[in-house]
């Protein structure tokens, strides 16, 4: 009953592109969207709730990055919203920096 | 759902478990019996604490006798209680004072016997609950490497139950109430993980989620440390109120006496029912000398309420406080919580039994995992090295997890028959054993043996635990019932129905499943 290979990723380099987009840009995203929070809201609420929050999201975005059919698409989709994220979190910190 | 993302999601969650299931499996099983960490550490010493979940009465006293042996004048003192033990913890900041002699100035950590007034070191008080515990984040592997492994063992394991519970999605109403004992071995093993594993779900996600956070929470530390204070790790501390405030000595002696205990019953008087955990000390005995009293009510009354209050000594004055009966700040909640759920100490002796119950079902939702993986793995349409391989597996993952019990079972009774033995000993007497055992499993290369001798083995060892704890220290059940040490009586009757259970299980239960030939 092992899962059936006609659905899996063959290619060790697409296998690569999604194990590391799994774990490694999940981590990425999870970190600066809690960063881009910190720098908008309340960074006590933010740090303390990422304390839980974090684990569940890197969970779900390394099941969704699994899901994707393109590793290297995952990788470019995790790394603009990254970019992205990270200018929401610059600007925050600028805008307030005592946040 | 469509076939490319069940045999995807199917595939991570096989992948995932696989890779750590051994590592979970000794995280789970000690973990359990780490619910009864200090009720084995009460009972291997034979002592009964009087005052539990809070530090006793008479810190001043406690500071007398401190001070007997230690230079207090100027230093910071902690004295608190994390285990519900006799010994509470105290300990010392450096002394700034350049007039003491170099070797009493620098700080120390102590546990010290309020009732006869000795002192340990931890090495001295490590005893078989303490390593238990430690095992059970896997610090016995040097640190920051055994933790670090057990948090990554923690978080895929996360990883590993949403997949799970997603691949068994579409089928969770209807295959509940399925499940086919009589069917072959497969099918019960197949039925027993995925019923167990939908009933375990909240509690294992759970413990997945805070776990990840005890032992993981550096890499989504750095990042914020850099990112928002600039590379300082304290203001961090600092935001999320875990360090202490600061109150700079003045160098000068106080005036009038030092004496906590009216602050205490103060405290105590104002907000009725609250326990100390924590009295620290900021500069004893000098003009800038401050209290902080910390605490939280019973949790009966109010499962969140952290509270405390800082007094300055010489006028008696409130500097801060933050009440626990109206305290409902989301910071205190979420600190809180995550430690009260995965301790569940805020429920009674009877929520851990049903925690230990439901981590033990937890292990056996991983065995049948593994055992899953080897029979859907053995085939005729699978090559013969590759068939060896996964057998091979199976019985090294099952030799390391099972031999487990008898092993713990042995531990308890070894730890009563030498009463003097510190760390040292418990690694000889559990780590030699654990591979003695799991080494001749692995060879004997027959999981129902190793299933039956582990349970048979656990189960003998396990009724004898009671019965050397009366012959080594004199007091069976009875008594120390008639005494109240209910710490001593509690684990003594764990090992009673541990003990009988598995002893069913192998006369009357494994027996019947065996004998068939496997389909």
């Amino acid at each position: 009953m092992p899962a059936n290979k006609k659905y899996l990723t063959k290619s060790p380099w697409q296998r690569f592109a999604k194990i590391s987009a799994a774990i490694l840009g999940s981590w990425l995203v999870t970190v600066l969207l809690h960063l881009a929070l910190a720098g908008w809201f309340d960074r006590q609420t933010v740090l303390i709730t990422s304390t839980y929050s974090t684990f569940i999201l890197w969970a779900a975005l390394m099941i969704l990055a699994f899901l994707g059919k393109n590793g290297w698409k995952v990788w470019l989709i995790y790394f603009l919203v990254s970019v992205v994220l990270f200018g929401i979190f610059i600007l925050g910190i600028t805008l307030y920096p005592e946040n | 759902m469509q076939q490319r993302p069940y045999n995807i999601l199917f595939h991570t969650h096989t992948v995932s478990g696989i890779v750590i299931c051994v590592a979970l499996y000794v995280i789970f099983f000690t973990g359990s019996f780490s619910f009864f960490r200090d009720e084995i550490t009460n009972w291997q010493r034979d002592e009964q604490p009087a005052v539990i979940d809070a530090i006793p009465e008479d810190v001043d006293g406690l500071i007398a006798t401190i001070g007997k042996s230690h230079v207090l004048k100027h230093r910071d003192i902690e004295i608190s209680r994390y285990y519900n033990e006799k010994r509470i913890n105290v300990n010392m900041g450096a002394v700034q004072d350049t007039l003491v002699p170099e070797e009493q100035r620098g700080g120390i950590f102590f546990s010290l016997n309020p009732e006869d007034a000795t002192e340990h070191t931890y090495e001295e008080s490590y005893g078989l609950g303490e390593f238990l515990y430690r095992l059970h984040f896997l610090d016995q592997i040097p640190y920051p490497y055994g933790r670090f492994l057990a948090g990554l063992v923690a978080f895929f394991f996360l990883f590993a139950i949403i997949t799970g519970i997603l691949v068994h999605w579409d089928k969770m109403v209807k295959n509940f109430y399925v499940f086919r004992p009589w069917a072959k071995l497969k099918t019960v093993w197949t039925d027993a993980h995925t019923a167990l594993g939908v009933i375990g779900f909240p509690f294992q996600f759970m413990y997945a989620v805070t776990g990840a956070f005890f032992l993981l929470k550096a890499i989504f530390v750095f990042p914020s440390v850099i990112g928002l204070y600039n590379g300082d790790e304290s203001k961090l501390y600092d935001e999320l109120e875990y360090n202490h405030p600061v109150f700079p000595p003045e160098g000068e002696p106080l005036e009038g006496k030092a004496s906590i205990n009216p602050l205490i019953q103060r405290t105590k008087q104002e907000w009725p029912g609250f326990q100390v955990q924590e009295a620290h000390i900021f500069n004893y005995g000098d003009a800038n000398m401050h209290v902080a009293i910390s605490g939280h009510l019973e949790p009966s009354r109010k499962l969140n309420s952290s509270g405390h209050v800082i007094y300055r000594m010489s006028d008696r004055s409130v500097v801060s406080s933050l009440n626990p009966e109206t305290n409902d700040r989301y910071l205190d909640g979420v600190k809180n919580l995550l430690f009260r759920l995965h301790f569940g100490d805020f429920g009674g002796t009877a929520l851990r039994v049903i925690y230990f119950v439901l981590g033990l079902i937890s292990c056996f939702v991983i065995l049948s995992g593994i055992l899953i993986w080897v029979s859907a793995r053995d085939k005729k349409n699978v090559p013969d090295r590759k068939r060896r391989f996964y057998r091979a597996v199976g019985h090294w993952y099952l030799a390391i997890c099972l031999s487990m019990y008898p092993v713990t079972a042995l531990s308890f009774i070894l730890v009563k028959a030498f009463p003097d033995s510190g760390r040292s000993f418990l690694y000889l007497i559990y780590f030699i054993p654990w591979g003695i055992l799991s080494a001749l499993f692995i060879l004997k290369k027959d999981n129902a043996f190793t299933n039956r001798q582990c349970l048979l083995w656990g189960g003998i060892l396990g009724l004898m635990v009671p019965v050397v704890n009366a012959i080594f220290s004199g007091n069976w059940i009875g008594t120390n019932l008639a005494r109240n040490f209910h710490d001593a009586v509690l684990v003594d009757v764990l090992w009673i129905v541990l003990g009988l259970f598995s002893l069913w299980l192998v006369f009357f239960k494994l027996k019947k499943r065996i004998t068939p030939p496997v389909a």
